[in-house]
């Protein structure tokens, strides 16, 4: 029934879907002659609309579906950079990533990358803030654990201590910045209205009990120890590189306070389903 | 066939969205069923899932998606059935639908629903990939009718046709979204009636009303509501024609608090109630 001029099924669809995405739009085929008489040919004008501008809705629709994606994924790196400067990125996202699944839950997962390649001043902080946000996008899609009981720690026999190994829980997410940003996005959250600060190593953990996502603060020596306790460093090796670090920095007068607040913490809010003694 | 392939009449749903869920989990507002959108809880293994199951205990469920690209020339993407399989059979989702377009070629996927070309090529291809989907879901799949923007020259068939004849080679049922109907009548200028008086409403498993943008020269399928009364009225003529399946209103834009949206849902019951009273009369 096709008629002897129009193009099969599969030629047909190559030419729309190359047409609605393209990153100028349907308006840069118009001014092609060529292109604009294949589209003149291949669809039909309607009631009121030219052909062009009907599949313009189609072109309109792709980047603007993709944009809203981005923002719902960042919305405080789309406050940051303003609504205009977001889009722009977002667009050259989109331009350079393809979606090649059916679903968009993991469309946004290169952004900090992204980010971090562009010229401009504000790269850092904003894959800085662009991981954070990931990393809240990650943990709602990842299972939660059981948690290791609060009093697990106090049950390991004293010749367990040497091989004992914290295992992480799957929905805990470890991230060191250059830039305070789990501040910036406490702030947004809060309509505080933050301006991008200034850089200063930071480091938060991102997780999830029940339904609730939370970020935490660390210091960063307890980020260093949790580094290793999350990498699979035996508790009693990871706290002996953490005392000496902090010999080595005069910081460890403290710790004999503070190591076991971490720890108790980080029990409590679920980072670790179990100890290993190997 | 029986009609609605025995499917039940599931009285009158909402979609289900996030922006609900709280509302939903804490106080079981009085809902006849939800849909929702099948790819919300695929690609995860997280808080949607966690939240679905606790709504699959309470609700009848059944299942809507939007990237099947049941009229694409790419193959078949067998990681996409078994999840879609294993979700229904998790939240035991009484029919699984989705819609009569293509949403990517050459691996690409745009998620939009694009336009089929209703020609034989197309009717026989899409109808031969929803035999196979069928197959391996082991049951019915439920195809609804687009709205759309463009048509491509060279068509023999109208939209209808092509429609029935895809459900009919293939032994599927047919989601009726009717504000689709309106919408794509506006743009291309044909007349809503004649699409309804044209398909096979015994094979209407489920129907969707939802409400749209209109820019004058065209209209848009926002899913904004609250629903107008010419798609309303067009529920009601389906209902005439046969078309005897559970209603569903779908509200994605400015989205109310689900009492707002549930209330203009139950707005289908004055319209098909006013119907059943008359044709008692």
């Amino acid at each position: 029934m096709t008629s002897a001029s129009a193009p099969g099924l599969r030629e047909l669809q190559r030419w729309f879907a190359s047409v609605t995405t393209h990153p100028e739009g349907v308006l840069e085929g118009h001014l092609n002659p060529g292109r604009s008489r294949k589209l003149e040919r291949l669809v039909t004008p309607g009631p009121r609309l030219s052909a062009i501008d009907r599949v313009q809705i189609y072109a309109d629709g792709y980047f603007a579906r993709l944009i809203e994606c981005l923002t719902d994924d960042y919305p405080a790196l789309s406050y940051a950079l303003g609504e205009d400067t977001f889009s722009s990125l977002a667009r050259a996202y989109i331009e350079s990533h393809p979606s090649r699944s059916r679903s968009l839950n993991a469309y946004g997962a290169q952004m900090a990358v992204f980010c971090r390649a562009r010229p401009e001043a504000w790269a850092s902080f904003a894959a800085d803030l662009a991981r954070l946000e990931w990393a809240l996008v990650e943990v709602v899609h990842e299972t939660v654990d059981e948690s290791l009981a609060a009093d697990a720690l106090l049950t390991i026999p004293a010749a367990g201590w040497q091989t004992a190994r914290l295992l992480p829980s799957r929905s805990l997410r470890l991230l060191g910045f250059d830039y305070p940003v789990n501040d910036f996005f406490q702030a947004f959250r809060e309509e505080r209205a933050p301006e991008m600060p200034a850089r200063a190593p930071t480091a938060t953990a991102v997780y999830r009990q029940g339904l609730a996502l939370w970020r935490m603060g660390l210091d960063l020596r307890a980020a260093l120890l949790l580094k290793d306790l999350v990498s699979g460093v035996p508790l009693s090796a990871a706290v002996a590189t953490l005392e000496s670090r902090s010999k080595a920095a005069g910081t460890g007068e403290d710790l004999a306070r503070l190591l076991p607040q971490w720890l108790g913490a980080w029990v409590q809010s679920g980072f670790f389903r179990g100890v290993e003694l190997v | 066939m029986q009609d609605r392939f025995g499917f039940p009449d599931l009285g009158i749903g909402v979609g289900l969205r996030t922006t609900h869920y709280r509302e939903i989990l804490e106080h079981s507002p009085a809902v006849d069923w939800f849909e929702v959108l099948s790819e919300n809880f695929m690609h995860t293994a997280g808080r949607p899932l966690e939240i679905l199951d606790q709504i699959a205990e309470r609700y009848p469920l059944v299942m809507h998606g939007v990237s099947l690209s049941i009229g694409s020339t790419d193959p078949l993407d067998w990681d996409y059935l078994r999840e879609l399989k294993a979700l229904r059979q998790r939240i035991g989702a009484h029919w699984v639908s989705d819609h009569l377009c293509w949403t990517g070629v050459a691996g690409r996927n745009t998620h939009d629903l694009l336009p089929l070309p209703f020609t034989e090529e197309a009717l026989l291809h899409t109808a031969r990939r929803v035999r196979e989907v069928q197959n391996f879901l082991e049951a019915p799949l439920v195809l609804e009718n687009p709205s759309s923007y463009v048509e491509f020259a060279g068509t023999p068939l109208k939209e209808w046709e092509f429609l029935k004849g895809v459900v009919e080679l293939s032994d599927a049922g047919i989601l009726l979204d009717v504000n689709n109907v309106y919408v794509s009548a506006k743009n291309h200028g044909f007349d809503p009636e004649a699409y309804l008086t044209a398909l096979p409403m015994e094979r209407v498993v489920q129907i969707h009303v939802a409400g749209h943008a209109d820019y004058g020269t065209h209209a848009i399928d926002t899913h904004v509501g609250p629903v107008p009364d010419p798609v309303w009225r067009l529920l009601a003529r389906a209902r005439e024609l046969g078309a005897n399946a559970p209603v569903l209103l779908e509200w994605d834009t400015e989205i109310p608090p689900l009492a707002v949206v549930h209330a203009d849902a139950q707005r289908a019951r004055e319209f098909l109630s006013n119907l059943d009273v008359a044709g008692a009369a």
